[in-house]
């Protein structure tokens, strides 16, 4: 137990990996070792390059793997091991009433030949066993949580501008009132107005008190909605840090952080040289080696995630942190 | 434990002795085995039409009259019809027929229907509508009706009943070309390819046939069977093989008046002949769809 | 009907060398029989140039990029490719014209063909155009200036990640050394390192080539940062 006066911890991943046996005997080790919390009220940003392994994640916390991959280690959701659980528990008790997600695309993950409300009804009767008027008016009570317009309800999702689509999927996964949603890259291909009203609504639900995993690789949108930023890198969360802390001052530890940052061209707008790894061939010791300019022999040993609380860096020469965030 | 700080209990490569587990595996294993029966089946039923007949050869005019309508015995194993020929025999030959039949009219069919589709397909426009009304022309005759007005034109034999069956079911695989055409030509790499200067020749040859051969290979082999089908409908009609001659349809034709008498064996042969392959065949064009499908196919995405 | 975009300085001056990569007068758009999406839109790019088109989603920018690609027919108005007028469109330009421009779309996936290889997909133009003598020349450079290496370009799109393939589709947009290069959504998949190290080999090229540039996107930041100057869609 930890002396803070933190808020409860909603979800408690562990040393989770995932791993898929590919065909002539290739493994992909996709998730390694990767351990964060999520508390009510709090956002984590799980921020990266694409196949780093950010969506797998999701889809594990979800019980969503494919048939070829496995699992170790454990993710608690206020108690119960998302992982450990079977299919019956994840599907009648977990997805949609513990845990709920927000999709990539909601254009695509609406059903194109029915109206907004039937869904949301549908949801209603699904998750909480409302019928009729009551299903009806729960199904109004959660459109309007979502900043769903009214007089929207009864339009087929082709009819729904980008803006109003993202705020129907949101609505769909509030249904059950979960206390997670995870939301995977809820931004993606949106324009920068679009990101902003998005991130904002997410936000309005983690002032509500739901904890909230973003996964996306959109800095600008990590930085406005999160209050931790978890980095991972080749499958590694390679540093957690407060959001304020990694964005303004002292900024990132991790020189690969410190890489991400760089690239975004309202800072140096520099790439960092070379490519991720693959994910089945990953070289020992620290991934991130081959592209740091701070590599030298002792970077042959993978580095541990350490450091006090929301503040961990995975790095044998992490960037220094300056005195006074120091001991926070 | 669930409270501690994330931190301090990670330890990279140890994994804390847990064990990995295994997701779903089972599912998988399910999949292949659906489709086995079917392939067995299939390869068993391949395997008699080639084999068989050159070791056994058959005199198709020869007749026994001192042995008619032998219930299945260890002489016959499935009887003798009421000229006295050897039911099994018989049977495996009809099997050869209908088969060929089907395979090549399936082929035919199968030709026709993607060489129209995907012109419809791909000139789209007036072509396009032009070529679509056609089809629902066609489409709108009953098949068995043209099927006897086609083989009605010509001497009675194999060919114009291939040559019936396939100018007939050229329509379905035309439609599914056609719709896979469609949704392929709105991606945006066929603009790619007209960007980087390929002919229309190219885009269609390079890009979108090979896109379209999976689906229309699947229609083919779910038209083997009905192919077989009507071969036997025709042949049952007095249409199609000449009487003398074993296929499937006239043996059941043949041995409807023996039926009355008891000879059930005459009848149920030449029945689970014509049923039991093609549903074989049908289960195992299942197994493919589902192998086809990019939902399934994909096993790790990223 | 909206203001015309007026021309950069480097407008259309004497002499082929210096007409514009791309002008498009009054061009009118759509599909079927719906409501345009571009109502009279006036665009010039200058040769060498390059502008950023500006704007949110479903603006119509990326029919725009289409119809300058060659690759949608615009209900009227004129579109012209370095001074020469365009008369037809997709099949029916002559592929010189069509070859002139290089497209790159938002999703990768989309515009990959799955079942070639990466090596097939950039080299495609260069096998349609019956120039396949100068795969062996021209792959390996232009993999490597997009930062394609070691055994991707053995890969199908399935077994690499959005970026790379993305890289490999820029590659394909630039194998033809096209005198315009346009760029509709090309990085708004994709994460900031990845999206810096494609503008970079953007810019590496068209420093090699003098390729114009028509970057349409959403993103202010990023096209301020790339292009000599940025065009808000639609023209207020």
């Amino acid at each position: 137990m930890t002396a803070q006066t933190s808020p409860p911890v909603r979800l408690s991943v562990r040393e989770l990996s995932v791993r898929f046996w590919m065909r002539g005997g290739r493994t992909v080790a996709a998730v390694t070792d990767v351990s964060f919390d999520v508390a009510a009220g709090e956002c984590l940003a799980l921020v990266g390059e694409s196949g780093c392994g950010k969506s797998v994640l999701t889809s594990a916390l979800l019980g969503l793997l494919p048939g070829n991959a496995q699992v170790r280690g454990s993710a608690l959701l206020d108690g119960l091991d998302l992982i450990a659980a079977d299919e019956a528990t994840l599907a009648r008790t977990v997805r949609g009433r513990r845990v709920a997600l927000i999709p990539q695309s909601p254009a695509a993950h609406l059903t194109p030949v029915r109206t907004v409300r039937s869904q949301l009804e549908e949801t209603v009767r699904e998750l909480t066993g409302a019928r009729g008027h009551q299903a009806r008016a729960a199904a109004e009570r959660v459109a309007e949580r979502a900043a769903f317009p009214a007089d929207h309800l009864d339009h087929h999702p082709h009819e729904l501008s980008g803006g109003l689509a993202q705020r129907a999927a949101i609505a769909l996964a509030l249904v059950g009132d979960a206390p997670l949603l995870i939301a995977d890259e809820p931004t993606t291909g949106l324009d920068r107005d679009l990101v902003d009203r998005t991130v904002d609504e997410l936000r309005r639900h983690v002032d509500d008190g739901h904890g909230l995993l973003v996964i996306t690789h959109d800095l600008a949108a990590a930085e406005r909605v999160a209050d931790r930023i978890a980095v991972m890198y080749a499958g590694r969360v390679v540093e957690l840090a407060d959001a304020d802390d990694f964005f303004g001052s002292p900024g990132p530890r991790h020189p690969y952080s410190r890489g991400l940052l760089d690239a975004l061209p309202e800072r140096a707008f520099t790439p960092i040289p070379g490519m991720p790894p693959e994910l089945d061939a990953l070289p020992d010791g620290c991934a991130f080696a081959p592209r740091c300019p701070r590599a030298d022999a002792a970077c042959a040993a993978v580095p541990a995630l350490t450091g006090a609380s929301g503040r961990a860096v995975a790095c044998h020469h992490a960037y220094a942190r300056t005195p006074e965030t120091a001991d926070v | 434990m669930t409270t501690a700080d994330p931190t301090n209990d990670t330890n990279p490569g140890t994994g804390a002795g847990a064990a990995w587990r295994a997701v779903g595996a089972d599912g998988r294993r399910a999949r292949t085995r659906r489709g086995l029966v079917p392939l067995v089946l299939v390869a068993a039923t391949v395997l008699a039409v080639l084999v068989v007949p050159p070791l056994f050869p058959l005199d198709q005019q020869a007749v026994d009259l001192a042995a008619k309508l032998r219930p299945p015995s260890p002489e016959h194993p499935f009887g003798t019809d009421e000229m006295g020929r050897d039911l099994l025999l018989r049977s495996v030959y009809g099997l050869r027929v209908s088969l060929l039949v089907g395979v090549v009219a399936a082929l035919v069919a199968t030709v026709v229907g993607i060489a129209v589709g995907a012109a419809a397909g791909a000139l789209g426009g007036t072509v396009d509508r032009l070529v679509m009304r056609a089809v629902d022309v066609f489409a709108s005759v009953p098949h068995l009706l043209m099927g006897i007005f086609i083989v009605a034109m010509f001497r009675p034999g194999v060919w114009p009943v291939v040559a019936s069956v396939g100018l007939t079911h050229w329509v379905s695989t035309a439609r599914i070309v056609r719709a896979e055409v469609h949704s392929l030509r709105g991606r945006p790499y066929l603009d790619a390819a007209i960007s980087g200067g390929a002919s229309r020749w190219r885009v269609t040859v390079r890009h979108l046939l090979p896109g379209v051969l999976p689906q229309a290979g699947l229609a083919a082999v779910l038209m083997v069977p009905h192919a077989i089908w009507h071969e036997s409908a025709l042949s049952f009609l007095g249409l199609g093989i000449p009487a003398h001659q074993a296929s499937l349809g006239t043996m059941v034709e043949a041995a409807r008046g023996t039926l009355l008498a008891g000879a059930w064996w005459t009848t149920l042969w030449p029945g689970l002949f014509i049923v039991v392959p093609t549903l074989a065949i049908a289960g195992l064009a299942g197994a493919w769809r589902e192998r086809i499908n990019p939902r399934r196919r994909s096993e790790l995405m990223l | 009907m909206s203001e015309p975009i007026p021309a950069p300085a480097t407008g259309p001056a004497a002499g082929p060398a210096a007409a514009p990569a791309l002008e498009l007068l009054d061009v009118t758009a759509g599909y079927d029989r719906r409501a345009p999406v571009l109502d009279g839109i006036s665009l010039t790019v200058a040769a060498g140039e390059s502008v950023g088109l500006l704007g949110p989603s479903g603006c119509g920018k990326s029919t725009l990029a289409r119809v300058a690609a060659l690759l949608h027919r615009p209900w009227a108005g004129a579109v012209r490719l370095a001074g020469r007028e365009v008369r037809g469109f997709r099949h029916r330009a002559p592929r010189e014209l069509r070859t002139s421009v290089g497209v790159v779309f938002q999703q990768p996936r989309l515009a990959a063909d799955p079942r070639l290889t990466l090596a097939d997909i950039v080299a495609e133009p260069l096998r349609a155009t019956g120039r396949r003598a100068e795969i062996p020349d021209r792959l390996p450079e232009l993999a490597a200036s997009v930062g394609l290496g070691g055994d991707l370009l053995a890969r199908r799109p399935h077994e690499v990640s959005d970026g790379q393939l993305q890289r490999a589709c820029l590659a394909r947009a630039l194998v033809l050394r096209p005198k315009l290069l346009i760029c509709d959504e090309m990085t708004a998949m994709l994460d900031a390192s990845t999206t810096a190290a494609l503008v970079a080999a953007v810019e590496d090229h068209r420093r090699a080539h003098g390729t114009a540039l028509l970057a349409v996107g959403h993103d202010r930041v990023l096209l301020r940062r790339w292009c000599d100057r940025v065009v808000d869609f639609p023209p207020a």
